[in-house]
């Protein structure tokens, strides 16, 4: 081995030392070369990867925005036709409520309706373009069955013109010595509901 | 791959190139002429690797023993000895045959070396001029050994005979596999001596040699290997008579060429391409040259395997790099595709865009009138729809009379409707209560509900006063008819029931009073109160 590497040894086998070195750093070139090449195929493959992905998440939500845009435009003209944007029309009030207890035999109601005002949303939830608005209807019935009473608050939360959730009722029997006539009220409910408009913020 | 052995024996040098399937044989007498044309004739194989097989009969023998030591020591013990021995002779070498079975057990060893160089100075100068790659230089007698383990004679005592090259007589004593005497005798045939009688008178002589040396036990019997061309076994055969204590083997060259795969068969009357050929299928050790003669084969066994490495090298980068490039090429393709699909989409994304929909209200406030719909409205309770389940429940509970009902739509699962407790007209004749807070709800009077925040109505609660009626004194039954109505109602899906306040509180931190008296009703009618709960979404 030691003549491998005498000088005589050396200046013998220049030229196969040469070749393997260039073999070597031909190597290196070819496959460093390639390599980085690829690297570099790889993040553009990468970014085209986030590209492809942006680019269906934002068709996707496009579609979506498109269906719900189409739902809501259904639902909004349904709202509407409900005058749900239109202001509040306190004379309908009174009528709704002469009509619901001619036809659920009421004995009596009286209500009261607070000024409207701007409705707090419960969970901080808020609409920014549009103003809610409501008035605090409380209502006094006497009937002679529950049912009726049922029957009169179901027809006022379900009554077609604007929004009247009733959100809470107190129900409860008329003490039976004074009931005890016929066609006496032995029911009588106090009930709570917001009459609640809506108005465009760009209207306003 | 070439293969260039050259044979050297007093009177000749004969050179055996074995290439592509076919050895060229040239002979060259032992003289300035000789070597001359030896050295024009090596010009033309230089780069073919050589070997040089010595069958000289200036090449000595001698057998010792030393103890058995490691390894290192052993080659002290025997370099020393061979500087002992053959001082002046430059080429020497020793083998160690084996050890002995009994005593200190010690190995022997058998020296060789060629005792005069000058026999072999011009032909090594001529390599050495030449720069031909001299890969070893081999005794022959010392490759005798190979030919007997390849034709699988193994006697106890064997003497192989054969002949060499410039009209010469080749006997090798081998004691088991190791050899122990060897002999090189000029064939110089009498008048009227056939080469047979030669042999027969060469043998016997030996044989008395051995057995003036003690070689032999009183029954043992000298086995002769004879080795000789199939032309020249008329001459031989005949005169081979053999005795108790010698028997002769004539083996035919030609078979055993086939034997040990020479192809074709040795040509000559001498052993010689028998014993190259077995070194071309195992490469002995080097016996004689020095590493000096050994440069040039040394270097081209560097240059090739620097070849070798440099062209694997470049075959690795070009298989890594093409590797690579399928994967850039496969990753490029991927790429482009993606780019494809991304622009695909993004047409869709325009079409879809182009397709939508346009109203006169801004699209914002559009959003939001629906989101609170859908958030607050839509899914709003009705207390109808609350109490139809509950009402179905009470009627099969028919002791039991709804006082009130007081029924909110909530976030808050905790929400506690606001009640008056109204009193029973057949109070019970006992009942619980706690110092200073006679009741469990809160009366409705005076709360502003304007300023509290519109809930979604996700919960419904409501506080259910009613009576049981039962036997008067039956607390019991009463306990259970209430907490019957509780379990009932909660069996409805959605629907959880408590009972706030019991037909008589139990608890040992209240107080109890009660009333027993002759006259007094027969029935009673206990007050109680139910908290009932309903989720939205799970009915």
């Amino acid at each position: 081995m030691s003549q491998v590497f005498s000088r005589d040894g050396v200046r013998r086998l220049r030229t196969p030392w040469i070749l393997l070195a260039a073999s070597i750093a031909a190597a290196v070139v070819l496959i460093g070369g390639t390599q980085v090449y690829l690297q570099k195929e790889q993040r553009d493959a990468r970014g085209s990867e986030g590209r492809l992905q942006q680019a269906r998440t934002r068709v996707d939500n496009i579609r979506k925005e498109r269906d719900n845009l189409e739902e809501s435009a259904a639902i909004y003209r349904s709202l509407l036709a409900r005058g749900l944007m239109q202001p509040e029309r306190r004379l309908d009030v009174v009528e709704l409520m002469n009509a619901l207890r001619t036809q659920h035999r009421i004995f009596s109601v009286d209500y009261e309706m607070s000024p409207q005002r701007a409705l707090t949303l419960a969970g901080g939830n808020a609409f920014p373009s549009v103003d809610i608005l409501a008035s605090r209807v409380t209502l006094r019935l006497r009937a002679l069955h529950e049912g009726d009473v049922l029957g009169f608050i179901q027809a006022v939360g379900q009554s077609g013109q604007g929004f009247h959730p009733v959100d809470r009722c107190l129900m409860k029997r008329i003490d039976s010595a004074a009931a005890s006539e016929a066609l006496q009220p032995r029911v009588e409910a106090e009930c709570g509901l917001e009459w609640i408009t809506m108005k465009d913020k760009r209207g306003a | 791959m070439a293969t260039h052995h050259l044979y050297l024996t007093n009177s000749v040098l004969v050179s055996l190139l074995a290439r592509r399937g076919s050895i060229t044989r040239r002979e060259f007498a032992v003289d300035d002429a000789g070597v001359g044309e030896f050295e024009a004739y090596l010009r033309t194989v230089a780069r073919i690797p050589a070997r040089l097989h010595v069958d000289l009969s200036e090449e000595d023998f001698r057998a010792d023993m030393i103890p058995h030591v490691g390894r290192g020591d052993r080659e002290v013990i025997i370099g020393r000895k061979l500087g002992q021995i053959y001082r002046n002779a430059p080429f020497r070498h020793a083998i160690v045959q084996g050890r002995e079975s009994e005593g200190r057990r010690d190995d022997r060893v058998l020296y060789a070396a060629i005792t005069s160089a000058e026999v072999l100075k011009p032909w090594l100068d001529a390599i050495e001029r030449v720069e031909a790659p001299l890969e070893g230089m081999h005794s022959a007698p010392l490759l005798g050994a190979r030919l007997l383990e390849a034709l699988g004679i193994n006697h106890p005592h064997t003497l192989l005979v054969h002949f060499s090259p410039g009209e010469a007589l080749r006997q090798t004593y081998f004691r088991g596999t190791e050899l122990r005497l060897t002999r090189l005798t000029h064939i110089d045939l009498n008048e009227g001596q056939t080469p047979g009688a030669l042999l027969a008178e060469e043998t016997t002589r030996t044989w008395q040699y051995l057995d003036n040396l003690r070689s032999f036990g009183a029954d043992d019997r000298l086995e002769v290997v004879i080795l000789a061309h199939p032309r020249d076994h008329p001459a031989i055969g005949p005169s081979l008579e053999g005795f108790t204590q010698l028997g002769y083997h004539l083996l035919d060259t030609d078979q055993v060429s086939g034997k040990i795969g020479l192809k074709p068969p040795a040509r000559g009357p001498g052993a010689e391409e028998l014993l190259v050929h077995l070194l071309d299928r195992k490469p002995p050790e080097n016996h004689y040259a020095t590493p000096e003669m050994r440069r040039f084969a040394t270097l081209r066994s560097a240059r090739n395997a620097i070849v070798t490495g440099a062209i694997g090298m470049l075959v690795v980068g070009i298989v890594g790099g093409v590797l690579t490039l399928a994967r850039i090429m496969t990753t490029s393709e991927r790429d482009q595709q993606t780019e494809r699909e991304v622009m695909d989409l993004n047409r869709q994304y325009d079409q879809v865009r182009r397709s939508m929909p346009t109203y006169d209200v801004a699209g914002a406030a559009m959003r939001d009138a629906v989101g609170f719909y859908g958030g607050f409205i839509q899914g709003f309770p009705s207390m109808a729809q609350f109490a139809i389940p509950l009402s179905a429940a009470l009627e099969a509970h028919p002791a039991v009379r709804l006082n009130q009902l007081a029924w909110q739509a909530t976030d808050d699962a905790k929400a506690m409707p606001a009640l008056t407790p109204q009193p029973s007209r057949v109070p019970p004749p006992a009942k619980a209560f706690a110092r200073g807070a006679e009741a469990a709800v809160r009366s409705p009077a005076g709360e502003d509900l304007s300023s509290q925040p519109f809930a979604s109505g996700r919960y419904e609660v409501a506080l259910v006063e009613a009576l049981v009626t039962s036997p008067a004194h039956d607390f019991r039954g009463a306990i259970a008819e209430v907490e019957k109505l509780a379990e009932d109602i909660g069996r409805i899906k959605g629907y959880r029931a408590d009972v706030v306040e019991s037909p008589l509180d139990l608890r040992s931190s209240l107080q109890l009073q009660g009333r027993n008296a002759d006259r007094e009703p027969a029935q009673m009618d206990a007050r109680f109160l139910l908290r009932v709960v309903r989720t939205r979404g799970t009915t």
